[in-house]
């Protein structure tokens, strides 16, 4: 992940997905696949689900790399919007807003206990930091639902707080992180 | 939708990004974002702002499969939108005469195919005795969906104990069982349950307690060993 040796080209990659360079598609499969399955993993919580979730967002990418616009974001991070909000949406008719029963809690995987261990993860990325400016509950429901793909009532049982605190939290999380990040 | 402050709108855009909302208000968002551009750019700022965070989901090699499964739904696609522009190999003139051409290499093609005995080999793997180096049978694959393993001889079989037929593919965490094996007699596994099968992909029949492995790994000793050879 941190590793300085040429970083993988997401802006040319698609560019060349555009003109329909399968190389290309297959480049970034093998480069970027790991790790977008197991962002789709930990919000489907199932493996096959996971794999049709990346198989659905590479024919995306496909399909949508000559609509991609710089302008509005990395490439890395378009390719990373749609694997999540492909992931999202596959579990959102399903179990949204219903409380987690005893099974799905044990599902849920644990975040790991220390922000500072996530720091050698991923660099300096100062979201990281940011993060680690709010209390607990609160970087907790970010945490829970960026990650983990948590609705509020999900989070609200794994943290064991009322509802219309997490949803007090995250708004407030939201702000905290907009002001620290800019 | 009513008047937003720009605090408001940023929320809404964080909590979409982040898939906290409920989903009636999801999908309203999600179609506003075709229009509303304030709304996009600050959904855009927050897709960029929490990215990093998706480095906390610890990555999971796909399976084998997951790569041919991509390939084949590709190739029921059209071409990506930009490749419909027309190019040098797009004009009508070449199309037309390489049509003809086309259509003659089909007729030629249906004519193979319809004639020709179905496909050959792919994968040939010819097991040896660990010890002797003596081959004692062959693995062969006559689609990547079946495998048949062939006896060159019949060993005897100490009693009670039965030989068991396994595979592995390079980057594969352990072997996967294809069940017990009778020696001297022909068997024919249907692979559908495991990824396609690839070069180098390891076979073995290993010694084991009547019935099989009691763990699901080989725990008795090799008898034969090879690896998958592609044949062209």
């Amino acid at each position: 992940m941190n590793s300085p040796v040429t970083p993988f080209d997401f802006h040319q990659c698609l560019e060349a997905c555009a003109q329909g360079d399968r190389r290309a598609l297959q480049a970034l499969y093998d480069h970027e696949g790991p790790r977008l399955l197991g962002v789709a993993r930990r919000i489907a919580r199932d493996n096959a689900t996971a794999e049709d979730i990346v198989h659905d967002a590479f024919i995306r990418i496909w399909t949508g790399a000559a609509s991609y616009d710089p302008a509005r974001g990395s490439a890395r991070g378009w390719i990373y919007s749609i694997t999540r909000h492909l992931a999202l949406n596959s579990i959102r008719d399903t179990r949204r807003e219903t409380v987690l029963d005893d099974a799905d809690m044990a599902a849920v995987p644990t975040l790991p206990g220390r922000l500072d261990d996530l720091a050698l993860w991923s660099g300096s990325a100062k979201i990281y930091r940011c993060l680690e400016q709010l209390q607990p509950g609160p970087q907790h429901c970010i945490l829970h639902a960026y990650v983990d793909g948590c609705s509020h009532a999900e989070i609200a049982t794994l943290l064991g707080a009322p509802l219309g605190t997490v949803k007090a939290w995250i708004k407030r999380s939201l702000k905290a992180l907009r002001e620290c990040l800019e | 939708m009513k008047p937003e402050t720009d605090e408001a709108l940023d929320t809404l855009a964080g909590e979409f990004v982040l898939g906290t909302l409920p989903p009636e208000q999801h999908t309203a968002v999600a179609e506003r974002l075709r229009t509303d551009s304030a709304l996009r750019a600050a959904v855009d700022a927050w897709e960029s702002r929490l990215l990093e965070l998706a480095a906390l989901a610890a990555p999971q090699p796909p399976s084998l499969r997951l790569w041919g499964r991509i390939q084949r739904s590709l190739n029921e696609l059209a071409p990506p939108a930009s490749e419909r522009r027309a190019k040098w190999w797009q004009r009508l003139g070449l199309w037309q005469a390489t049509t003809a051409a086309g259509l003659a290499a089909s007729v030629v093609l249906a004519f193979t195919l319809l004639t020709t005995p179905p496909p050959a080999t792919q994968f040939v793997v010819v097991l040896v005795a660990p010890s002797s180096q003596a081959p004692g049978w062959v693995v062969q694959t006559s689609d990547s969906r079946t495998i048949e393993l062939l006896p060159l001889g019949k060993d005897a079989l100490p009693e009670g104990m039965a030989l068991q037929f396994w595979t592995k593919g390079p980057q594969w965490g352990a072997p996967v069982s294809l069940g017990l094996v009778k020696p001297g007699e022909p068997y024919r596994v249907p692979l559908q349950s495991l990824p396609p099968l690839e070069a180098d992909q390891l076979f073995e029949l290993t010694l084991e307690k009547a019935g099989g492995s009691p763990t699901g790994l080989p725990t008795g000793p090799v008898k034969f060993i090879g690896r998958a050879v592609k044949v062209i």
